[in-house]
């Protein structure tokens, strides 16, 4: 204790060493005194919820002195009640205020001083919700949420009494500890216990089931506000609902959220009440390093060292001195330590120039994240999850730095250990009551320690028994989660951050990230990092793109060489995988890399730079492996000559061909060059599999016509070859012939490959090229939004369907029901009324076919009358007319004339159609069974 | 079929008829010229047409070893021969001869398409050697059984086959027989066999066709359990203890034993001989077990020393390689050098070096090769030393197991002779019990003859005994030294090849550089 004291006194920051508990809260006025800490030698308390917990203390006294205490806490609570539904607007205050007027009432326990005190704490007016920035109550529209939210059941008000009461016995016990962080008020100004504003909820998306991508997206989808006095938990802690609507929170909202959806797929996970470092309160990754920069450790592969087999040869003896080599390793690890310490101090300096500024506030920051706990979900060990970063912790982490308390959906823990040393010494047993005070008895207490069990052994296995309906009986339940389901739309979900868009950064890096489709060349997300802390100069930019058309997944561009590099997908038109280059000139430094089994060639990779090309296959039936191309400078002719049209003559082509088991080694070529200036062919050839030599053969071509003018067709000279087992047929000029002849062929094949090559490299720099200018993306099939095709096709088929089926109600209606209307309803009709029916239906049917005959006639006949009007009027003023009068009126014949024709045809078509329809109604109501009696009658 | 043979002279296949057909076949133009200056090799010919030409026997082809084509239709040929060297042989035409029988194929082994239309064949026979036969050309013949397809079942890569114009292609089942015998054919008769026909042909012929694979089946079983236990008695073998995994050595004590056999007759001796027995097998098991064990582990003595010594071969191999790689790329560089060089004494001196450079390599891959030898043979000698102690070790183990089985002879021998003489007594005295069968009874007249012939069993049985311990000991001693001489005998002839190998390549190197000296010279 008192080594502790002078620690405090002579350190400044001493919380971070000193702080006896998790919670080292100094008072408002004055943050460097601290309350002794008491609790640490009251080792045996228990806090008492009531009426639900005994006390298992055995000191009856202490009981006694409890009861009573339970009754004021009672009364006072009765009271309390009353006043704050009179000063709603006080709500906040007051709660500031609970734990310093339970703390006043063990002392004095006088109701009116109490009374008195309070009002006068009240009147002190703390302006901080008015700093809460942007996101306050005023902005939210509670008017659409449901009951639960607005009021809370009585079960949910027990609950509170419960929470009140084990806040008093708490703040008894622990005065010097900050009061709980129990029930804040939620978006509707009503108290919410903690623990049922976590709604557990399994979300429908395969990609929210594991606690990494669900973190992920919980830190991409909600914009961080800080909290508004970021000593002290806030006030309000809204549902989830409402966070999801307007995308923003702080540390406590992004937690609620997360732990909801990691207990809704099944992970045991705890929001955590505790102190955090400013960084992490602050979601500050600059001192972070991205975590996409971090390259994969390259696991060093340890030779196994084979042990020696019984009869492996000795190694030849080792003929040089012991004593140099020792000195000169000796002096190999004097240059290394330097070099070792130089680099050290480099590093030193630089952590130095990295390092954070102290933090005055440092231990005393209020922090809440989620802790998962090993055993479900075959989660081996419990970590911390960071909500704001989406990024997993070790518990024994050092921005953790303490812990005050932790709930899940079914019950509320404080933390009874001491967090000196952050979280490192916190053993998360849940159901050790010694380091973790439970609230409510009965819920699962999670990882009851084994060797309590043992103790209670199996000899008074009845009282264990008993114990547990005793147990049972007593439990109260948390209630069910006021909070609705959580629900994020496809949309949402898809675009993630707010806006689709975030920008996190990092050291000596950003990283953007965008919604798919958000942008129009496919660009999801972009890495740009730094060499300086200051983020200044560009290293190098990694651009991801999803989408797209031509596949690119990947485009990193290195700024200090200037090259770039594009990654894509299999599925290119040209099956390309990688593509680094300077510049998209052809001929220049560039190396492509292809999907080889999409290749009808089996390339793998052709490099090129300005003099050469290089090309690598693999699995190609002729065993060809690699092809190197030299080039001279290209013949100057006219200017306008393209690459295309003027290739540049080639020096030399080296093909390489791997070893073809169907042939015999001395007959099976491993390399063939064509040295084409020198008209020079050599061949290697592989070596046989006991031999260390191989053979060899070199054709020349010098003179095709000797000194007497004959053409000269070979000669032993053209030949040189050095076999490894000299065979007689090889040494034939005919042999010979034949293999040169073969390869004259060969070589004009291989030119032609090349060049064919070159011409494969402008295609694909021209496809670049276009694709990058139209970057057009792909939709898939299945995306039903964005598919403009199957949209137009999915409305079409609904306008379709919607008149079919409009179609269908016509057909359907009821000819008969104005007759039947007329009949009493419910009886079955006799065979008289039955033919009533059917001859009044027909003549009905048949006056309807007559009117519209007339109406179609009158039609006619009044358009006819019109056009004879017309007519008789021009005849009359004809001479007077003016030509537009006269255009006029002939156009307007020629349309009376159509309108005539067509009323003409449709009176024939009615009188042809009309005896047919007449029929076919008179069938119909024949067949009708509600006219079954007429039925019977022809029967 | 009595084509003109009468009108004209057969002609002999002599060498100048074949020279004659080789040059007109051989290669043409450019490389004509160039063959006619050097002449063609007959073990050179690939292919070699020779119809129309009134052979009336086949002679004079050995030379074409390497024959893969022979086309000898339109002949008067009377009897397939002289074909037994033309082992590659894949095609061969032999239509439009006269032909009776088929013989004289049975080392071709890999044709694939014989043609023996047109001729006088009444039977399809020895051709079992031709295991790649794919098409069999028999058309205008005179086989007139159909039981002659059942022979060609055993063909399995046959495809095609014609047999029109014989006597069975007359008979109105004949293509459905076909079908139905020969599932796996293709083209018959130069037609496609549609698999309409198949079903048709196999729903015909079905009962014959399942007796007949049914007795083929059982054929395989036969052979195949057979196969299966000559090789078990094969690895028996190796380990040198066939036979004893039971009471086959007991038995053949008493096959010729014939004093034995008799002996067994009196009372109490099958008694005595059963527990014998017994006794006798489980210590043959005990050998034969041992024997399988010891096999084993020298088996495995056998594969890490070969591996070892593998490994060993082929670091070093990659060692020699590496090493004349890093020679040729400086050696090319070099003579690239001295071929431009044009001052004299410039290119003297670069050759020199060079020569350096290649007697150096030349140094650097001996030393290598030396250095594996000394470390292979102190190998080689671990191993022999190992190999000779187990297999010594091997044999006094067997050998104290069948001193137990003398042992047991002798205490069997003891106990006989025992019952045998209470036996004479008894007889002499007059009160046994049973009468002797006749053959016992022979040998109980006095003393002298019981235990004479007791002992000869003796005697006949120690034989039987010492003999099978002296094969396995002569057996596995032999196989000892066989394979220790072979692992040293294999050692020199790689030690030779290397040597043999490395200075074929100095010598050459130096020859070019030489012939580069030379020419340089001269310019």
């Amino acid at each position: 204790m008192f080594e502790r004291k002078s620690k405090r006194e002579s350190l400044p920051s001493y919380v971070l060493y000193t702080s006896p508990k998790p919670s080292p809260r100094p008072p408002r006025d004055a943050p460097v005194v601290l309350v002794a800490p008491a609790w640490s030698d009251s080792q045996p308390w228990r806090i008492l919820p009531l009426p639900h917990r005994d006390i298992l203390s055995p000191d009856s006294q202490r009981r006694s002195r409890m009861e009573v205490l339970r009754e004021k806490v009672e009364e006072e609570e009765e009271a309390e009640r009353e006043e704050a539904a009179k000063r709603a607007e006080w709500a906040r205050t007051e709660k500031m205020m609970r734990p310093v007027e339970v703390r006043k009432e063990e002392t004095t326990l006088t109701q009116e001083m109490l009374r008195d005190l309070e009002k006068k704490l009240s009147e002190i007016q703390i302006p901080i919700s008015a700093e809460l920035p942007a996101f306050t109550k005023d902005t939210i529209d509670i008017s659409k949420l449901p009951v639960s939210y607005k009021t809370n059941t009585p079960k949910e008000e027990h609950l509170l009494q419960v929470a009140d009461n084990f806040s008093r016995q708490y703040s008894h016990l622990c005065p010097d500890r900050v009061p709980l962080f129990l029930h804040p008020l939620n978006e509707c100004e009503v108290p919410k216990f903690v623990s049922t504003t976590l709604r557990p909820t399994l979300m429908p998306y395969p990609e929210l089931y594991n606690w990494d991508s669900c973190a992920q997206f919980v830190s991409d989808f909600l914009t961080m506000v800080p909290l508004p006095d970021p000593l002290k938990p806030p006030s309000h802690l809204y549902s989830s609902t409402t966070v999801l609507n307007y995308q923003k929170g702080n540390c406590f909202d992004f937690s609620t959220m997360l732990c909801s959806m990691l207990i809704g797929s099944g992970y045991d996970a705890y929001c955590v009440n505790g102190y955090g470092s400013l960084d992490l309160c602050h979601m500050d990754l600059t001192r972070e390093v991205c975590p996409l920069t971090v390259k994969p450790k390259e696991t060093v592969q340890k030779e196994e060292k084979v042990l020696p087999k019984k009869y492996t040869i000795r190694p030849p003896r080792d003929l040089c001195s012991r004593f140099e080599q020792e000195q000169e390793v000796k002096k190999q690890q004097e240059i290394r330590a330097q070099e070792k310490k130089q680099l050290r101090e480099e590093e030193e300096r630089l952590m130095e120039a990295e390092k954070a500024k102290p933090d005055a506030l440092h231990g005393l920051r209020v922090h809440s994240w989620v802790l998962v706990l090993s055993g479900k979900r075959e989660v081996p060990e419990n970590f911390f999850i960071d909500a704001f970063t989406g990024h997993s912790y070790s518990t024994q982490d050092e921005r953790f730095l303490g812990i005050e308390s932790l709930w899940n959906h079914k019950n509320y823990w404080i933390n009874m250990q001491d967090c000196w040393n952050c979280c490192k010494d916190l053993i998360f047993d849940l159901g050790d009551p010694v380091r973790w005070e439970y609230m409510l008895l009965g819920t699962d207490k999670s990882q009851l320690s084994l060797t309590e069990e043992d103790d209670s052994g199996i000899n008074d296995e009845d009282d264990v028994e008993n114990l547990g309906k005793e147990d049972e009986d007593k439990s109260f339940d948390m209630p069910h989660s006021w909070v609705e389901q959580i629900e994020i739309s496809p949309e949402a979900f898809e675009t993630r951050c707010p806006n689709g868009k975030k920008v996190i950064q990092y050291k000596r890096a950003k990283l953007e990230k965008w919604a798919p489709y958000l942008n129009s060349n496919g660009l999801v997300s972009r890495l740009t990092t730094y060499e300086d802390l200051e983020c200044t100069n560009i290293l190098e930019i990694k651009e991801w793109y999803q989408n797209r058309e031509d596949m690119l997944e990947l485009k990193h561009i290195n700024k200090t060489t200037d090259l770039k590099i594009d990654y894509f997908k299999p599925g290119h038109p040209q099956a390309l995988r990688v593509h680094s280059y300077k510049s998209m000139q052809p001929e220049m430094d560039r190396v492509i890399e292809f999907y080889e089994t999409a290749r009808v060639d089996g390339l793998i990779k052709r490099e090129e730079t300005a003099r050469t090309m290089t090309e690598y296959y693999q699995g190609r039936p002729d065993f060809l492996s690699y092809r190197h191309a030299n080039f001279r400078p290209r013949v100057k002719k006219l200017a306008l000559s393209s690459a295309e049209s003027n290739p540049r003559p080639i020096v030399k082509i080296t093909e390489q061909f791997f070893r073809n088991p169907a042939k015999p080694a001395e007959e099976d070529v491993a390399e063939r060059v064509f040295l084409l200036a020198e008209e020079r062919i050599q061949l290697r050839y592989h070596c046989r599999d006991d031999h260390i030599t191989a053979s060899k053969r070199e054709f020349l071509r010098r003179t095709e016509v000797d000194s007497k003018g004959n053409k000269i067709i070979m000669t032993p000279d053209m030949c040189i070859s050095f076999e490894v087992e000299p065979m007689e047929h090889t040494k034939k000029l005919l042999y010979q012939y034949e293999a040169m002849m073969h390869l004259k062929r060969e070589e004009k094949l291989s030119r032609h490959q090349v060049w064919e090559s070159e011409l494969e490299v402008l295609e694909i720099l021209k496809l670049r090229e276009e694709e990058e200018a139209a970057h057009t993306l792909t939709i898939s099939i299945y995306d039903t939004k964005r598919n403009e095709k199957s949209k137009e096709y999915r409305e079409a088929m609904e306008r379709v369907m919607h008149e079919e089926h409009l179609r269908q109600v016509e057909t359907q209606l009821d000819y008969l029901a104005p007759f039947l209307a007329q009949l009493p309803p419910g009886e079955k009709l006799t065979r008289w009324q039955a033919v009533r029916l059917k001859d009044e239906c027909l003549s009905d049917f048949k006056q309807r076919l007559i009117n519209k005959a007339n109406l179609i006639q009158a039609r006619f006949e009044k358009e006819t009358q019109e056009l004879q009007k017309k007519q008789q009027w021009y005849q009359e003023n004809q001479v007077t007319l003016t030509p537009e009068d006269e255009d006029l009126y002939l156009s307007y014949c020629s349309q009376a004339m159509f309108r005539i024709r067509i009323l003409e045809q449709r009176l024939n078509r009615h009188k042809e159609l009309a005896p047919l329809k007449y029929l076919a109604l008179e069938e119909k109501l024949y067949k009708d069974p509600r006219l079954g009696e007429l039925q019977k009658i022809f029967a | 079929m009595n084509r003109l043979c009468d009108s004209m002279e057969p002609k002999v296949m002599d060498d100048d008829m074949l020279k004659l057909a080789v040059g007109e076949q051989g290669p043409q133009e450019e490389a004509g010229q160039l063959a006619k200056q050097e002449g063609i090799l007959f073990k050179d010919v690939l292919s070699l047409q020779l119809d129309f030409r009134n052979i009336l026997r086949i002679d004079n082809l050995w030379q074409f070893e390497n024959l893969r084509k022979l086309q000898l239709d339109n002949n008067i040929i009377e009897k397939i021969e002289g074909l037994e060297n033309l082992t590659h042989l894949v095609w061969l035409d032999l239509s439009f001869n006269n032909i009776e029988t088929i013989e004289g194929l049975d080392t071709l082994v890999n044709l694939e398409d014989l043609s023996l239309f047109n001729n006088r064949i009444s039977k399809i026979d020895s051709l079992d050697a031709l295991v790649k036969l794919q098409v069999l050309s028999l058309g205008n013949n005179q086989i007139d059984n159909m039981m002659n397809i059942v022979y060609l079942r055993r063909f399995q890569c046959l495809r095609t086959l014609s047999l029109s114009g014989n006597p069975i292609s007359e008979a109105e089942d004949y293509k459905m027989f076909i079908c139905a015998y020969l599932p796996d054919l293709v083209y018959l008769d130069f037609r496609r066999i549609d698999d309409h026909t198949k079903e048709l042909a196999e729903a015909k012929h079905q009962y014959s066709i399942d007796e007949l694979k049914h007795r083929e089946n059982l054929m395989q079983v036969r052979l195949q359990d057979e196969r299966a236990r000559q090789e078990e008695l094969e690895k028996h073998k190796t380990a040198f203890v066939e036979h004893l995994n039971g009471s086959f050595l007991f038995d053949s004590m008493y096959a010729e034993d014939s004093e034995g056999n008799k002996l067994s007759y009196l009372p109490g001796v099958s008694e005595l001989l059963e527990a014998y027995k017994d006794k006798f097998v489980i210590i043959c098991m005990n050998i034969f077990e041992y024997g399988l064990k010891q096999q084993e582990k020298r088996k495995i003595e056998l594969d890490t020393f070969s591996e070892c010594v593998h490994e060993a071969i082929q670091e070093n191999q990659e060692q020699g390689k590496r090493k004349i790689a890093q020679f040729e790329e400086k050696h090319l560089s070099s003579l690239s050098a001295i071929r431009e060089e044009s001052e004299l004494p410039n290119i003297e001196k670069m050759i020199l070096e060079c020569s350096a450079d290649v007697s150096e390599l030349f140094n650097e891959l001996m030393m290598l090769e030396m250095q594996l030898v000394e470390q292979l043979e102190e190998t080689i000698n671990m191993f022999e030393r190992n190999i000779v102690d187990m297999v010594g070790l091997f044999i006094e183990n067997v050998q104290s197991l069948m001193a137990q089985c003398r042992d047991l002879e002798n205490h069997h021998h003891e106990k006989l002779l025992e019952i045998s003489i209470s036996t004479l007594e008894k007889i002499v005295k007059g009160d046994l019990d049973e009468d002797l069968p006749d053959a016992p009874a022979s040998l109980f007249v006095d003393k002298d003859t019981i235990v004479n012939a007791v002992g000869a069993s003796h005697d006949i049985h120690l034989l039987k005994i010492d003999n099978r311990e002296d094969e396995l000991v002569t057996r596995i001693n032999s196989w000892c030294t066989r394979l220790v001489d072979k692992i040293h005998k294999d050692e020199i002839m790689r030690n030779r090849k290397r040597v043999k190998e490395i200075n074929q390549y100095i010598d050459h190197m130096q020859s070019e550089l030489d012939n580069l000296e030379y020419s340089d010279i001269l310019d």
